[in-house]
């Protein structure tokens, strides 16, 4: 019987993935100079918007938080989604819905060599500012 | 010589008297699954329609067409979208089984779904057949999920963020919605983990699953005492052979002159090839979960959790809340005007919505007139 | 299943209804089996082979077996199965074959062979397909890359040929060179590119050379002043164009103007200096001369005599890394010229008129501002500034960009990708109105060249293996007394030594002689009376080398560096000088009709070179060699290959190096 579970359980285990042929959570975006002050700049590839304010930097997901469409950026007028009408504020709040949370802002570093670094894994606050 | 090797093989020959009629039902495999003799009452096609048959059919023919599928399509993002063209432009009759295929898809899901119908309004979950409606609902499941599976294979814009809408509903169920879709992706995003999940699923487990539960679904036919019917048609009978088996292969061919049709006439969509980057507008399910969808647009978790989980466990205690043996057997009995009712409206419902999420819903989900 | 055995007992309608149904069956059965065999694919392959057999008759029939063909090419991640339906296409055979199964035209598929490189790398379309449809022919849905028409496919070139000039793209070329010309690479990261090759005036010393009016007026609109300028038009508001001459123009120190005595200047001496300098070789006067430098036709409205002065004694010291070469002038020379290029192009052009009052200066912390926002430093140097501002997008991928189809649709244009680029080189406000980048006003051509090289920047990398490139080469710095010379007289802003030097916006640099080997080709006697002395080579020609006034000691040192250093030793070697041999080469001469192109004595053309006195000029062994292989040393030349023997060149080698120097007469050189 135990054995039995035992097994069962084995093979629960095995269909949960150790590995992920993903792009890493934890990636580089470019220099600062790379993003032109004053900017945000949609990192296609990395489905992100990365903005440099004279405050400093900050990355937030374009990755709508209602279904997984991408948002689209107007400068000044925030986020829009096209999949379902939801908006969000320029720092990610949701305006208005069908989406129930705000676009997650990701922790950034500056790395050894000079280059912007952002961790997908770890969400910040609003207030976080990268100065690079 | 040959007779005896014939004889090996049919133990019954050809059935032309009454005895033989009934022992054939007995001597062979796929034809032991019929009583020897059955109501006439069901034979009636306007009783049940021939749905469920109609369904197994489908099921049959998806996994012929699919097992010729599977020695072309490959389930890797850098390769399926390549096979798909191949099977499109390369090999003998491929857009034909491709067709035939994905059509036969859709089809199944209307057609189980018409089944259920068909099985509520004659009344046909009552008691002894409670388990079977249960198994049914499970079915139901089981279609919804191999389309599904299925629809990501082309790996295609469509195939892409259909799956990425259906997934994120999956996200929104409350404790394990997260896991869950961790599971199914084998990851944070929809890459080639994901494609071979679904392809596993698919081909193998789903399919599987699916013919050990229809097999118990017939088995539970024969168990409950064949189909249902009125108290006061339970008695007359005919034999199975010919009644039954000669309109069983009639709606055989029928079936497959329907989809071979479809196939001919109507080629099943390939978009451009799936990127994650760009985000098609509008971006929208399968269309059997657009009226998910649809509920989604208004609040994700009662539109996404609530009401679909609400409307399966309704559907499973079904058969154990309203255990009234009258009304069965017919269409609309009167003595059923209120569950029948209520039926109604929640299948006019579901309809509509979809109807909806399909033809009225355009670019950023803004309400669009089809015409 | 037989009616009779399964059916009995069961009613006449169902029979009938099972007949109806087997009927259906077998009907779409044989409609999809029809459906097959008339696939399109199958269809041509038949009226190929129908072709094929009337030829079996007579015997010149090719393989007969066919079926569907296929290119598989793994690197490129390519299937290419046009050749399904194009049977002929590599048939040399089948040059009057009716469409789908002609030869291909051209000798491409002698560098391009279909096995090694599809069909899709080069067309576009989709090669998976097997119907005219399906392969984009025309476009299609959902099939992003159609196939390109023959200026559009040298896009496609381009993807594999990386070099500045591929062979056989005229587009391509033009766009790529036009790209350096209007320095993209200062604000866009361009592959291929880099910032050296960024090139416009430093701003330092232009508080000393132009007053408020002239800045006004150019930067509201440079092709007001110069109509072939290179800087595009920035679109300024008024109040902008007033904030950044404000910035711009308030003296930085360091540069100061030399002292001239102007009331002695004479005018028309200034005038026979301008012609004997050849100045128009470089710069356009009323739309005729050279474009390598700015016209000079209203030159005198924009700089100052002493400015001008200054510039013509030094100008180096304003702008180390311009082309013009420093004249050897006397003083007086110089202060004539000046006074000339004042008086007689001092006109303003039309509609140039600004406002000389000085800018306020209030407004020079927001032209700053301007000035950085809108990269200006990024092409022009200036003190204080970092050297390069790309703040526009990197082209690493324009060739595959996702448009937005609006701005297209709203002003008719259907809305692909070409025509998107080509409305945006042609003017970035059409496509988006606060777009930062200028206007260039590039005419149609060149626009469409541009859009040409743009596209060839594909997302997609090319295996290296497929990958062709100019080859690296450090750049040539000459050192020492020659190297001092070269950067005076600065002949590398036409010719060519190593692969460096000036490259005009033709993608070719002014001078067709460039100096690798010109100590093979010339004489030394001859390259140091040339240099001291040039005259015109190639009468046909526009350009000449200018007059630079070099001294006899300095052309002596440049010839003989030239003459020692920049050899080919493959071409050094002797020709017989014997009389047969001469007489064997003045009939190699006539027979091959070379007085229709050069001069021998009195008469013939003016096509190549006077030939008379050639054996002061030329030398033998690389005569030889020219005759030999002219499209080899100099590409594009008009000189014709006929295929001469070694002995035959060395012949009529042996009679142009005879012939008599001309008697001076009055020839109107």
């Amino acid at each position: 019987m135990a054995g039995a579970l035992g097994l069962l359980g084995a093979l629960a285990r095995s269909v949960l993935p150790d590995v992920l042929y993903e792009a890493p959570r934890r990636f580089p975006v470019g220099r600062p100079a790379d993003f032109p002050p004053a900017s945000a700049t949609f990192v296609s590839e990395r489905r992100l918007f990365v903005f440099n304010t004279p405050e400093g930097f900050y990355a937030i997901s374009a990755v709508c938080s209602h279904l997984g469409c991408n948002v689209n950026h107007e400068a000044g007028k925030g986020f829009a989604c096209p999949c379902h009408g939801s908006t969000f504020e320029e720092d990610g709040r949701v305006r208005k819905g069908p989406a129930a949370w705000p676009l997650p802002r990701f922790s950034m570093s500056l790395s050894r060599r000079g280059e912007l670094i952002v961790d997908t894994r770890r969400t910040v606050g609003p207030d976080f500012r990268l100065k690079a | 010589m040959s007779n005896r090797v014939v004889r090996s093989i049919f133990r019954v020959g050809w059935p032309r008297t009454r005895q033989q009629r009934l022992r054939a039902m007995l001597s062979s495999l796929v034809l032991h699954v019929h009583p020897t003799r059955v109501r006439v009452h069901v034979l009636r096609p306007s009783y049940t329609l021939g749905l469920g048959l109609v369904s197994f059919y489908l099921f049959l023919i998806l996994t012929v067409t699919g097992l010729a599928l599977m020695l072309y399509y490959v389930p890797h993002p850098a390769a399926a979208y390549r096979s798909m063209k191949d099977i499109e432009y390369a090999v003998t009759f491929g857009m034909f089984l491709r067709n035939a295929h994905r059509w036969a898809a859709h089809g199944m899901v209307a057609v189980v779904f018409l089944h259920m119908c068909r099985v509520f309004f004659t009344g046909s979950y009552k008691p002894p057949r409670e388990l079977n409606w249960v198994v049914g609902v499970v079915l139901l499941l089981l279609t919804l999920a191999l389309s599904f599976t299925g629809y990501l294979l082309p790996w295609d814009q469509l195939a892409f963020w259909a799956i990425t809408v259906g997934t994120a509903i999956v996200a929104y169920f409350p404790v394990l919605g997260p896991q869950v879709r961790y599971l199914l992706l084998g990851g944070h995003e929809i890459g080639q983990a994901a494609l071979l999940r679904f392809y596993v699923l698919h081909c193998l487990i789903l399919p599987l699953a699916m013919a050990f539960l229809v097999a118990l679904h017939f088995w539970r036919v024969r168990k409950d005492g064949g189909l249902s019917a009125p108290p006061d048609r339970l008695h007359r009978r005919v034999p199975a052979w010919p009644h039954l088996v000669f309109r069983e292969v009639l709606v055989l061919i029928a079936v497959l002159v329907l989809v071979h049709a479809a196939a001919l006439l109507f080629d099943a969509p390939l978009e451009e090839i799936a990127d994650a980057t760009r985000t098609p507008n509008p971006a929208k399910a399968p269309w059997y979960f657009l009226g998910l969808q649809e509920l989604v647009g208004y609040g994700a978790i009662f539109g996404g959790v609530v009401v679909p989980t609400a409307l399966v466990l309704a559907l499973l205690v079904l058969p154990y809340l309203d255990t009234h043996p009258r009304g069965v057997g017919v269409w609309f009995a009167p003595e059923r005007r209120v569950a029948n009712a209520v039926f109604a409206v929640v299948a006019v419902a579901v309809v509509a919505v979809t109807i909806v999420g399909t033809f009225f819903r355009g670019p950023n989900w803004a309400w669009v007139w089809p015409w | 299943m037989t009616p009779g055995g399964l059916g009995h007992g069961v009613s006449r309608r169902l029979l009938l209804a099972s007949a109806g149904l087997s009927l259906a069956l077998l009907a779409t059965v044989v409609w999809a089996v029809v459906k097959e065999a008339r696939v399109e694919w199958r269809v041509w392959q038949g009226r190929y082979a129908a072709l094929e057999s009337a030829e079996l008759a007579t015997g010149s029939a090719e393989d007969g077996s066919r079926g569907l063909q296929q290119f598989w090419l793994p690197d490129l991640d390519r299937v290419d199965r046009c050749t399904s339906c194009h049977l002929g296409i590599a048939d040399p055979g089948r040059m009057d074959a009716p469409q789908p199964f002609r030869t291909h035209p051209g000798r491409w598929l002698e560098t391009h062979r279909p096995d090694r490189y599809g069909c899709t790398s080069c067309h576009g379309g989709q090669g998976e397909a097997t119907s005219y449809r399906g392969a984009a022919h025309r476009p299609v849905p959902y099939w992003p890359e159609p196939m390109a028409s023959r200026e559009l496919m040298e896009a496609r070139c381009g993807t594999c040929h990386k070099e500045r000039r591929p062979r056989g793209t005229d587009w391509l070329a033009r766009g790529r060179a036009l790209m350096v010309d209007r320095n993209c690479t200062a604000c866009h990261e361009v592959p291929g590119h880099d910032a050296a090759e960024v090139r416009s005036p430093r701003l330092d010393g232009l508080p000393i050379k132009v007053g408020p009016a002239w800045v006004r007026g150019w930067l509201k609109k440079p092709k007001g002043y110069l109509p072939k300028s290179r800087m595009g038009d920035f679109r300024l508001a008024e109040r902008d164009v007033e904030a950044l001459a404000a910035f711009v123009l308030p003296p930085r120190g360091k540069l100061a103007l030399d002292a001239v005595e102007l009331s002695k200047a004479d005018t028309e001496k200034g005038g026979e200096v301008f012609r004997r300098s050849r100045c128009v070789t470089c710069h356009e006067i009323n739309g005729r001369g050279g474009t390598l430098a700015p016209a000079l036709t209203h030159v005198g409205a924009k700089a100052s005599r002493e400015w001008l002065y200054s510039w013509i004694r030094g100008p180096h010291r304003f702008q180390p890394k311009t082309l013009m070469p420093r004249f050897r002038l006397t003083d007086e020379e110089a202060r004539d010229l000046a006074a000339y290029l004042s008086y007689e192009f001092g006109d303003t052009p039309e509609g140039f008129e600004g406002s000389d009052a000085p800018p306020s200066p209030a407004l020079a912390g927001e032209g700053r501002s301007i000035f950085e926002k809108r990269g200006c430093y990024s092409c022009h140097e200036l003190e204080g500034f970092p050297t390069l501002a790309r703040i526009a997008p990197k082209l690493l991928a324009i060739g595959d960009r996702v448009l937005e189809p609006a701005p297209l649709v709203a002003r008719g244009t259907l809305p692909t990708l070409p025509n998107w680029l080509f409305t945006k080189v042609s003017g970035p406000e059409q496509v988006l109105e606060s777009a930062r980048m200028p206007t260039f006003g590039f005419a149609e051509d060149e626009a469409a060249a541009v859009t040409v090289a743009l596209l060839s920047l594909r997302a997609r990398e090319t295996p290296p293996a497929r990958t062709t490139r100019d080859p690296v080469r450090p750049p040539y710095e000459p050192q020492g007394e020659f190297g001092a010379l070269v950067r005076r007289y600065r002949c590398l802003s036409c010719h060519t030594i190593g692969g460096s030097g000036h490259v005009t916006s033709t993608g070719l640099p002014l001078s067709t002689v460039a100096l690798d080997r010109i100590g093979s080709q010339l004489t030394r006697d001859h390259l140091e009376r040339f240099i001291g002395q040039p005259y015109g080579v190639r009468v046909a020609l526009p350009e000449r080398m200018p007059h630079l006034n070099i001294a006899p000691e300095e052309a002596r040192v440049l010839a003989g560096y030239l003459s020692t250093v920049m050899v080919d030793d493959a071409l050094e070697g002797a020709v017989p000088s014997d009389a047969a041999t001469v007489a064997r080469g003045k009939e190699l001469f006539d027979r091959h009709g070379c007085a229709g192109c050069h001069i021998v004595g009195n008469s013939g053309g003016y096509v190549g070179p006077d030939l008379n006195g050639g054996g002061a000029r030329l030398k033998p062994g690389w005569t030889v060699a020219w005759l030999l292989e002219p499209e080899r040393w100099k590409r594009g030349t008009l000189e014709p290959d006929r295929g001469l023997t070694k002995p035959e060149a060395e012949a009529l080698a042996a009679y142009a190096l005879s012939l008599p120097a001309r008697k001076a007469k009055a020839v109107g050189r």
